[in-house]
């Protein structure tokens, strides 16, 4: 099979395959639940129903019941939402950016990363309108006709945020719609029963024609074209929340390549915190191999240089600046009340990933696991620094420093985040395919006689 | 309408009904009280809806008696200011006296007359009861009667001393801190018991041994006013004075001196002896007559001498005289200094050295006397000794809380005596352990007068109907009750008829009488007597003891107890304002604590909030440790004015009572002891202090918020100088940002913004603030900010628009306590308004930093993107009904200002320049057709400074004072690299300190 | 005409092939070209640079929908900002009442929203209507899996050479559909 050696090279692991395997591995994965699958569930409905209940007393009493205190305005919420954002943003790197590079490997893993993404974003929308003090006036962000002809102020990054978020939810469920077709169609043509019906209706009719793949193909290039410049602004627009303020440790250009470092950073990790169990858990080992872990390992490498580039940048201007508040503010986030904070940080983000130098740690799942974990408390720390902790140690008005304690409105709300996330995610995975079936046969050989050359 | 189905009712029954309750609970419908509608068809003259009525009355929240302006709106006063055509105040008031209106509106007045029944229980009766029971008392008593009323300068005491002579009992007056050491030591100095009145204004370098007479003593929002005008700087005249205080303590008062002594308690005396005796040695001032007899017994007090007793080395001693003696001097003592045993000696030891230095009949008047000569703390032990004796059988209280400054002694006392009856309006400590209690109307529901001064008669009416119609005047009770005929208010007049007889200058008596209401009262110029040296006053010389044998273990270290400048002597516990305004010293709210040096604090292994047990023989308390450089190592310090253990919910069981610390019996003075050693012992437990101070820097702070200048630079100072200029970019950008910031303000001024505006501005003269805080309750009471109370405060959710920031520095004057007012700067170029989202922080076109709180949603961002964290955000309603955080529990949302909404909770609020007196002055202007006048508008603030220290106005009109005094070479912006343009320009404080 | 659903039962009849190799496919696709047949059908489980090479189709009309839904989106962006501050001006900050660069963002989030958004309805559109033009043929759930297939139009009379033509260059199986 001379012929094919390109395509073998790029997943070693794959030459066992047929096509055939594909489908009913990715098809199995959407057998009825077992156990196991609806104590996961239940645990996930759980906590949302926690971060409801503490929702409606927030929006009872007022944002009183969470740990805010001046000058500390923002905390726990926005810490989530950029988190959640940022989780957001592997998916259409993966699905969009390794597309356009042509990286095969990403077809094994490009579905959950899209599906976190779809569902980490939906997550993340959530907090604006939580952590406002008037929720139930959201909508006066949205440009909307009104008879007292009152529109938003488009010079607010937050109304920025507001049509990022949005573009980007939209988008990347388009990308997540357009990638799902062929494979629904796939799944229709050996479901039985009501998933037969489901999937005949949510293919669209899909056939595999030449028609149809003629203006598919270009379709999802154009959508990979336009995701990517997207899934880079995103989170510059998101870092410019902070970045266009006057607060010391906030007001930086390095913020824009910093976030979405960052952010692909948790999100690769967040990634292979998802897959590790969830290749177990459908026993995908064939199509999701050491191999791709590793090629995610290296991208979270990559990053994790990138992020503690930023660090040392930020503390070597603090300090080359001279005696400014910018020095103070990094005085503070090394040495001050929250230095807990500050360090967990540096170690986990700026640290941690050296390990992944090393193929062995690579190529290790536990190890690999492990780390993945360590990024996304770091990263969510990242944020609560950035936001919590200066905002606490305020460096211009320093008779207004002071202190900050979340409280159970924080945490619940914080938890609710989780449940509502991966209730989506579990609800998703045994009903739709997790992984993509077409694009990962372009990585096999196609069916051909022994012998037969052309 | 009425019954039928509104729109509100609509949404209730929606609500309900539709599950959403919740939701539309979060919205703020609520369920609809049904309320009486009453039209206003017969309105009073005097009554236009709104438009404010003021009536002039007198302030009572202390002895000093300034006169006040009560702002009426719709029958219902909403706020008090200085009124300027009194005697006392000028137009400036106090913390404490703008509180007064939380008096009246208190949730936890007495509405009916209360007796106590067969089960000890009170159970409510009806007036024609209770004034019975009241007269058959004060018939019963035959003799043994006694009434006990607070300071009365005017005719209720007039009254109450007809009365009770008339029922063979007799009147005593106790006020918790009375001035009886500064009546004796006058009489020992000079012979006479009269208190001067002192000429802060005139005085070039005055020595205060520790009279707090910025906060508490005699009539400090005068003094203010005048130690402003001498202790100020203005171009115009370069003589700025010195203030030196002396005290263990550095008290509000302490934190304004240039420099700060901490002798030994009670050698404040040897030391004005050794000052004294410098000038006589040196003659650095011209002799007065018999200083002859004193300089052979001034001789003992060398500085050297004396440095060794009270801890203050010879050369500072020697210093100090000299300035003293080189222009017009003053020395004050009282406070702290005229609080020990030996206080009186010490009084008269000043007094000395004001005649050695030729201050008396200059700068020390007597002639115009503080009226405060009623009642020692010798009469009150008297009385309670005759209580304990069993020789009175009927008690009247009124006008004073005896229960809450007097410790065991008294209520064993009080057991014995056989009815006691308390006309208040409060159930405060006395009141609620009385047989009888009456409700009495508050001062601003009643006629009254006091004299404060010699020459000065100020006149107390009622400003509106009373809250309760329940209560009465004190007054009128007791006439009634003794069976005398016509009401207290045609008592008043008749006593007024004497005033006319004297100063009516042939006018008719109505004529007067209205003309005094008007005005708030009456003066004439009292003459300035001349005193010489009392035959006695040798026996001073003869050296006082050089620190007075004070009770407690003789190892034990010294403890003071001083009146809170915000709480007084308790009066102020129950008012919300009071109890949320930080001290102005300690910056704490809602609590009391003991001041402790940092070194003692060590020593004792313990640190702010750590609870220590204080153990005096007459009683112990467990106190807060706060440590501060402001008091001398191994002294302590509490306020007094918390620990009730009634007196209403914002009262009741807070904090301990720095009295039960104290003993009840009379000293040589026949005044109180202050003063007590106590032993310390450290528990375990720590309670946090809610106080507005920030966490400390590592990097320090606060430097770039209060400036400040050596006086000889400022002099040096030329018109157009800016010393603090900060450059926002390098030269060579100036003419690109020019081009660029003209590009952007042309684009930037459309609409409703071309054309020629005003710019509302204010100047703030930091050598003239004190941080006594009159402005932040001022304040409070006019933009209706809720008082959160304790657990909020510590939690940083504190909703006070102004805030006054206190910073410790050290120069070669030692240690300066530096204050300064935090207001929103509204600047030209504000980092809170592009960032909301909604524009609901947006820029008038007169200037200012609008928020619109109908539109805010509450991102918080603005506040976020605040250098000066002036923004305050509402995290609860504080005006729900019976809600957890309720700040105006009815009657108290009566005080609320109708021109200001109440704010929901989630939105963001900020100070506006007062915006509502701005559109109030614009819309008379326009009425009138004309443009508003300088000087027409003045915000709240402002207006209560009683040092003068703020200016507002027009910055675009240069012939506006705000206009001029911004241009002052002291001027600066806070923060001004940030490029905000603040439109409070700050006037850099001087000090007499070499370098700043 | 009257507008009727894509899928509705119009039986076109044909001849449907079945391939188990994808070189065969493409074997019978280059055939079934140079006997001149039009119109005919190609399933395939996936897309395969092989099989676009041999049928060689126009370019899709897609990119035009994301191009115009870019600039419409882009400008409508620009409208929305500009229009909006100039319609109640409001000034903060001391900043432009309206100023170009805040409003970049918005315009390139407009832009890549409804770039996106006309992309998705034009593949939808499209493949609506090619498959409007071919009509109800026939189909084996097989081309979702793994076998290829071709469908050529033509009425029973002559479909035998399309069987013979169609099983010469490897068909696993020939039916009439």
């Amino acid at each position: 099979m001379t012929t094919h050696t390109t395509t073998r090279a790029q997943t070693p692991t794959h030459h066992t395959l047929s096509y055939d395997d594909v489908t009913r591995t990715i098809a199995r994965t959407l057998g009825s639940p077992g156990r196991g699958y609806y104590v996961l569930l239940a645990c996930a409905v759980t906590m949302l129903g926690i971060g409801v209940i503490c929702l409606l007393y927030l929006f009872r009493y007022g944002l009183g019941l969470a740990g805010y205190s001046m000058p500390t305005y923002w905390a726990v919420y926005i810490t989530c939402f950029v988190f959640w954002v940022g989780i957001a943003h592997s998916g259409t790197l993966i699905s969009a950016i390794l597309f356009l590079f042509r990286s095969g490997w990403r077809t094994a893993v490009y579905r959950v990363a899209e599906i976190m993404t779809v569902f980490a974003v939906m997550t993340a929308g959530l907090f604006p309108l939580i952590h406002i003090g008037r929720q139930w006036f959201f909508y006066w962000l949205v440009p909307y006709p009104n008879e007292r002809g009152l529109w938003p102020n488009f010079k607010s990054p937050l109304v920025w945020d507001e049509f990022a978020i949005g573009t980007y939810f939209t988008v990347s469920t388009c990308f997540l719609i357009m990638g799902l077709i062929p494979d629904i169609a796939a799944i229709r043509d050996v479901a039985t029963g009501w998933r037969k019906k489901l999937y005949t209706l949510t293919a669209l009719g899909w056939r595999g024609t030449n028609e149809q793949w003629r203006h598919y193909r270009p379709a999802y290039l154009y959508l990979a074209a336009l995701a990517t410049p997207l899934v880079l602004s995103v989170h510059s627009v998101v870092s410019w929340d902070f970045a266009m303020s006057q607060v010391p440790a906030w007001h930086e250009t390095l913020f824009a390549p910093y976030f979405v470092a960052g952010a692909i950073y948790s999100g690769c990790a967040m990634v292979i915190t998802l897959l590790i169990p969830l290749r177990a858990f459908f026993q995908l080992e064939e199509l999701v191999t050491l191999h791709h872990f590793e090629n995610l390992a290296k991208l979270i490498l990559l990053t994790g240089m990138i992020v503690c580039y930023a660090y040392v940048t930020e503390y070597f201007f603090a300090w080359y600046g001279g005696p400014t508040p910018e020095r103070e503010a990094f005085w503070y986030r090394a040495f001050g009340r929250f230095w807990w904070a500050g360090w967990t940080m540096n170690v986990c983000n700026a640290f941690l990933p050296w390990l992944l130098w090393s193929k062995r740690i690579r190529t290790n799942l536990v190890a690999l696991f492990v780390i993945s974990i360590f990024v996304n408390l770091g990263m969510w720390m990242e944020r609560f620094v950035i936001i919590a902790v200066h905002l606490a140690g305020e460096p211009f008005e320093s008779y207004v420093r002071a202190g900050y304690n979340a409280t159970w409105a924080d945490w619940g709300i914080m938890l609710g985040s989780f449940g509502w996330f991966f209730m989506w995610f579990l609800l998703f995975v045994k009903n739709f395919p997790a992984v993509s079936v077409a694009e990962v046969k372009e990585e096999l050989p196609p069916p051909e006689h022994a012998g037969r050359h052309r | 309408m009425s019954d039928g189905m509104n729109r509100r009712r609509f949404l209730t029954v929606l609500g309900a009904t539709g599950g959403g309750a919740a939701l539309l609970g979060a919205c703020g419908v609520g369920e609809e009280q049904a309320q009486k509608l009453i039209p206003y068809l017969t309105q009073p003259e005097d009554q236009v809806p709104g438009i404010a009525t003021w009536y002039a009355t007198t302030c009572r929240e202390c002895p000093s008696g300034c006169g006040v302006r009560a702002k009426v709106r719709e029958g219902r006063v909403i706020k008090l200011e200085g009124n300027p055509d009194a005697q006392v105040g000028r137009g400036h008031l106090c913390a404490r006296g703008q509180a007064a209106l939380e008096g009246v509106y208190n949730p936890d007045r007495v509405t009916d007359p209360l007796a106590r029944n067969a089960q000890g229980q009170f159970e409510k009766i009806s007036w024609t009861d209770a004034l019975a029971r009241f007269g058959a008392n004060l018939k019963g008593a035959n003799g043994h009667l006694a009434i006990l009323t607070g300071q009365e300068s005017g005719s209720f005491g007039d009254l109450v001393d007809e009365l009770a002579k008339s029922l063979g009992g007799r009147h005593v007056v106790y006020e918790p801190f009375a001035f009886e050491a500064l009546r004796e030591g006058n009489r020992l100095a000079f012979g006479t018991t009269a208190v001067p009145s002192y000429d802060f204004a005139r005085a070039s370098y005055i020595l205060s041994f520790g009279a707090d007479f910025l906060d508490t003593w005699l009539s400090p929002v005068d003094h203010q006013t005048a130690f402003a005008r001498a202790h100020g700087f203005a171009a115009g005249n370069p003589a700025m004075a010195k203030l030196v205080f002396v005290g263990p303590r550095m008290s509000l008062t302490g934190m304004n001196a240039d420099e700060w002594l901490a002798p030994v308690p009670g050698t404040e005396g040897r030391l004005a002896l050794a000052v004294a005796s410098v000038i006589v040695r040196d003659r650095l001032a011209s002799a007065q007559p018999d200083v002859g007899r004193l300089s052979g017994l001034l001789g003992r007090h060398t500085p050297d001498a004396v440095a060794a007793v009270c801890g203050i080395d010879a050369k500072t001693i020697e210093r100090v005289a000299r300035e003293l003696a080189a222009g017009d001097g003053l020395v004050v003592a009282g406070g702290m200094a005229a609080h020990y045993p030996n206080g009186a000696e010490i009084v008269a030891a000043v007094n000395v050295l004001n005649y050695v230095t030729g201050a008396v009949g200059k700068t020390v008047q007597f002639g115009p006397n503080q009226n405060v000569e009623a009642g020692t703390f010798g009469q009150m032990a008297e009385l309670v000794a005759d209580m304990a004796g069993g020789r009175i059988s009927v008690l009247v209280v009124t006008g004073t809380n005896p229960g809450h400054s007097l410790g065991g002694a008294f209520w064993q006392a009080w057991a014995k005596v056989g009815t006691k009856v308390v006309i208040s309006p409060y159930l405060d400590e006395t009141a609620s352990a009385a047989d009888l209690v009456l409700p009495e109307l508050h001062p601003l529901e009643q006629w009254n007068d006091s004299r404060p001064r010699a020459g000065v008669w100020a006149l107390q009416q009622p400003v509106m109907q009373p809250v309760y119609a329940t209560a009465r005047a004190a007054g009128d009770v007791l006439l009634a009750a003794a069976g005398k005929p016509g009401s207290f208010k045609d008592y008043l007049q008749t006593s007024w008829h004497a005033v006319h007889g004297r100063l009516g200058h042939g006018t008719s008596f109505d004529d007067f009488w209205n003309d005094a209401l008007a005005k708030g009262g009456v003066a004439s110029a009292a003459s300035v007597e001349k005193v010489r040296l009392a035959a006695g006053v040798e026996r001073i010389l003869a050296g006082p003891p050089d620190a007075p044998a004070l009770d407690g273990g003789a190892h034990d270290p010294v403890l003071i107890a001083f009146p809170s400048p915000t709480l007084y002597d308790g009066r102020g516990a129950n008012k919300p304002w009071l109890q949320e305004l930080p001290d102005p010293v300690s910056k704490i709210m809602w609590h009391s604590w003991v001041e402790v040096h940092p070194d003692t604090a060590t020593s004792w292994g313990v640190t702010d909030g750590d609870l220590v047990v204080l153990q005096s023989p007459f009683g112990a308390v467990s106190a807060p440790v706060w440590m501060t450089p402001a008091i001398r190592p191994g002294v302590l310090a509490v306020p007094t004015g918390q620990g009730h253990t009634a007196f209403g919910r914002y009262a009741k069981d807070r904090s301990f009572n720095a009295f039960d610390l104290l003993g009840g019996a009379a000293n040589g003075y026949a005044g109180r002891t202050f003063t007590v050693r106590v032993s310390v012992k450290t528990t375990g437990d720590h309670r946090f202090l809610a106080t507005n101070v920030g966490d400390p820097r590592e990097l320090g702070g606060g430097e770039e918020i209060v400036r400040s200048l050596t006086y000889a630079k400022a002099k040096a100072l030329k018109p157009g100088d800016r010393p603090f200029r900060a450059r926002e970019y390098p030269v060579y950008a100036d003419s690109a940002e020019a081009g660029w910031a003209v590009a952007q303000r042309t684009e930037a001024a459309r609409g409703n913004y071309a054309g020629h505006q005003p710019r509302w501005a204010m100047a703030i003269d930091l050598a003239r603030c004190t941080g006594c805080s009159a402005c932040v309750t001022a304040c409070y009471a006019e933009n209706n900010l809720p008082t959160v109370g304790e657990d909020l405060v510590l939690r940083r959710r504190q909703i006070s628009w102004m805030r006054i920031e206190r910073y410790w520095r050290e120069d070669d004057h030692g240690l300066q306590a530096v204050v300064t007012p935090m207001l929103c700067q509204q600047c030209e170029q504000a980092p809170c308004e592009p960032v909301c989202p909604v524009f609901a922080a947006y820029h008038t076109p007169d200037g200012l930093n609008g928020q619109v709180y109908n539109r805010c949603v509450g991102t918080r961002y603005c506040a976020n993107n605040c250098a000066y964290k002036v923004r305050y955000f509402n995290w609860f309603n504080f005006a729900e009904r019976g809600g957890e955080w309720e700040a105006w529990p009815a009657p108290l949302d009566w005080q609320l200002n109708p021109d200001v909404t109440v704010r929901e909770k989630g939105v963001m609020e900020k100070c506006t320049f007062c915006v509502q007196r701005i559109r109030g002055a614009q819309n008379q202007a326009r009425l009138e057709d004309r443009t508003v006048q300088d000087g027409e508008i003045t915000p709240a603030c402002a207006q209560s400074c009683p040092s003068e220290a703020i200016v507002f106005g027009d910055l675009h009109d240069p012939a506006s004072r705000v206009a001029q005094v911004s241009a002052d070479p002291r001027g600066y912006h806070v923060f001004e690299e940030l490029n905000t343009r603040p439109g409070i320009t700050y006037l850099a404080r001087v000090v007499h300190a070499e370098e700043a | 005409m009257k507008l009727e659903s894509p899928f509705a039962q119009r039986p076109t009849p044909g001849v449907l092939a079945v391939f188990g190799e994808l070189g065969a496919t493409v074997d019978a696709i280059a055939a079934l070209k140079r006997s001149g047949h039009q119109g005919f059908t190609v399933y395939s489980p996936l897309a395969r640079h092989e099989l676009e090479e041999a049928l060689a189709q126009p370019v899709s009309p897609v990119r035009a929908y994301t191009l115009i839904g870019g600039i419409a989106g882009c400008s409508i962006g620009a409208w929305i900002t500009l229009y909006m501050s100039y319609d109640w001006p409001i000034q903060v900050g001391g900043k432009p009442i309206g100023s170009i660069p805040p409003y970049v963002v918005i315009m390139f989030e407009m832009t890549v929203l409804f770039g996106a958004l006309t992309t998705l309805l034009g593949v939808i559109f499209n493949t609506i209507m090619a498959a409007r033009q071919r009509g109800t043929i026939a189909y084996d759930p097989r081309f979702t899996n793994d076998k290829f297939g071709i469908f050529v139009p033509a009425e029973h009379t002559d479909a035998g050479p399309v069987e013979k033509l169609l099983k010469g260059c490897g068909a696993e199986e020939v039916r009439r559909g």
